[in-house]
């Protein structure tokens, strides 16, 4: 017995569409990792943070020191809801627990001239789980186009 | 009836003309002057120079064009005032005797920064005869700033205070006598007491320490903490080795080639340095800046007391010493 037509035609999108949801919704199951103390020191001058990306894990303590190298800066995490800010030569230092995971923007708290508003760093929490479901999603999809096979033969 | 109507007409055109000039009157306040502050790249202080009078306050409204900065009187013990792009901030100032009043930015706004200068020229009668100032001891002595000062004779430990006051109750008369400490380098200082005790090489250089540290005022390590980490930390960095964030790509200081270009400043960590330093002459230095290396002048923005205090926290970075009670 084959399947019924309309089934045999809307197969493919129906398993795709699956494929997809599953692919940007399925809880990503990676295997903990041991809290560990991370140490960072970041260098701020107009009109950037280096280095400007930041990864850890979840659970980690991190402490941040920021230098500024040219005139005052801060930094803000978002949802952190952490700042400080440091005048060159003075250190500033931010201790936390990464305990929310995600990718978050900080920028500079202190107008430090014309494009301030662009002094922008990444603080990535745990793996970047955005780039492992567009991976997912495209296997998803490049499986959909190499399966030539039409639904149509096969039996049950 | 014609008659009342035109002088009614004439009234209140007059009325009208009035109201201007009575509101003027009225609403008239002390001059605010609009000061807007500017990296020293981008001309600095809009207003070099403010004119005012003894006991007329001056009225100044301050903000920035570009990032923050923030406005101090020098020799004065007010609060600084931060200014913040876009917004405005506001101070008043009054002055009891003529004189010429520099103000200046405590803010770090760029690798100029401490170019952003300005003066506030007061005129009037003085209340009072103002003291008469006494030229710093560099200038009295003579002394060459420039010329290199190293020491030869280098403790082996580090000298502290506490063990020599530990040890005697009293001072050697030459370390009580402020105008020789301040004018002997520690190393002339240990030269002279090590003739004159019969006491080990590092116990001698504990007195020195100990000599040293009762020149302090009270709360002196304090000051010259909280004024070395605003106004030297940058340059001379948290250490003291010189290699801070505004000069740490220049080249070391080199007393053959002074003057060429800017330099880093010296390492205070190299007991060579400030043992072989006389206070008056760290205090010359300070005051007067320069030695080459681009180190702006302080002597128009501390107050004596400040410098001193400063000198003596300089040489923390080599002995122990501690605040007195």
């Amino acid at each position: 017995m084959t399947l019924p037509k309309f089934i045999s035609i809307l197969a493919k999108p129906i398993l795709g569409l699956t494929l997809a949801v599953l692919a940007l919704t399925a809880p990503l199951s990676l295997p903990p990792t041991q809290p560990v103390e991370r140490y960072f020191r970041i260098e701020a001058s107009q009109f950037a943070y280096s280095p400007g990306v930041l990864q850890v894990n979840p659970g980690d303590q991190v402490t941040i020191d920021l230098v500024a190298t040219d005139v005052v800066h801060g930094i803000y995490i978002d949802n952190y809801e952490l700042q400080a800010s440091a005048d060159p030569g003075q250190t500033a230092r931010l201790t936390f627990t990464a305990d929310q995971a995600g990718l978050f923007r900080f920028r500079c708290l202190v107008p430090c001239g014309q494009l301030h508003p662009f002094m922008l760093g990444k603080l990535q929490v745990g793996p970047n789980q955005l780039f492992l479901r567009a991976v997912l999603l495209s296997l998803a999809g490049l499986l959909l186009v190499l399966w030539k096979k039409p639904l149509s033969t096969i039996s049950i | 009836m014609e008659k009342l109507a035109k002088i009614l007409v004439v009234v209140l055109i007059l009325l009208v003309a009035a109201v201007p000039l009575l509101g003027q009157q009225i609403i008239a306040q002390p001059e605010t002057i609009e000061l807007r502050a500017r990296m020293p790249e981008n001309g600095g202080w809009s207003q070099e120079f403010i004119y005012g009078l003894v006991n007329v306050p001056i009225k100044l409204r301050m903000t920035s064009d570009d990032v923050v900065h923030s406005f101090a009187l020098a020799q004065s013990s007010l609060p600084s005032v931060e200014i913040f792009p876009g917004k405005f901030s506001e101070t008043e100032l009054v002055f009891d005797q003529p004189g010429e009043y520099t103000f200046y930015c405590t803010r770090w706004c760029g690798a100029n920064h401490w170019r952003m200068r300005g003066t506030i020229v007061i005129e009037g009668p003085a209340s009072s005869d103002q003291p008469t100032s006494v030229p710093p001891l560099f200038l009295q002595l003579g002394l060459d700033l420039d010329a290199p000062h190293f020491a030869r004779v280098i403790p082996s430990n580090r000298p502290e205070s506490a063990r020599a006051s530990e040890r005697t109750n009293a001072l050697p008369d030459g370390l009580t006598d402020g105008e020789n400490i301040w004018s002997k380098s520690p190393e002339a200082l240990w030269k002279d007491l090590k003739a004159d005790e019969d006491l080990d090489d590092q116990s001698v250089w504990d007195m020195v320490a100990w000599g040293l540290n009762q020149q302090g005022s009270s709360g002196w390590m304090g000051q010259g903490r909280e004024l070395y980490t605003q106004n030297c930390l940058a340059c001379h960095s948290e250490s003291g080795r010189g290699d801070g964030v505004m000069v740490r790509d220049l080249p070391p200081m080199n007393h053959d080639k002074m003057g060429s270009e800017a330099t880093r400043p010296p390492d205070f960590s190299d007991p060579a340095v400030l043992l072989g330093a006389s206070p008056a002459l760290l205090e010359g230095k300070i005051i007067r800046g320069g030695m080459g290396t681009g180190m702006p002048y302080w002597g128009n923005i501390f107050t004596s007391e400040q410098i001193r205090s400063l000198v003596l926290y300089l040489y923390s970075f080599q002995m122990e010493l501690e605040e007195r009670p």
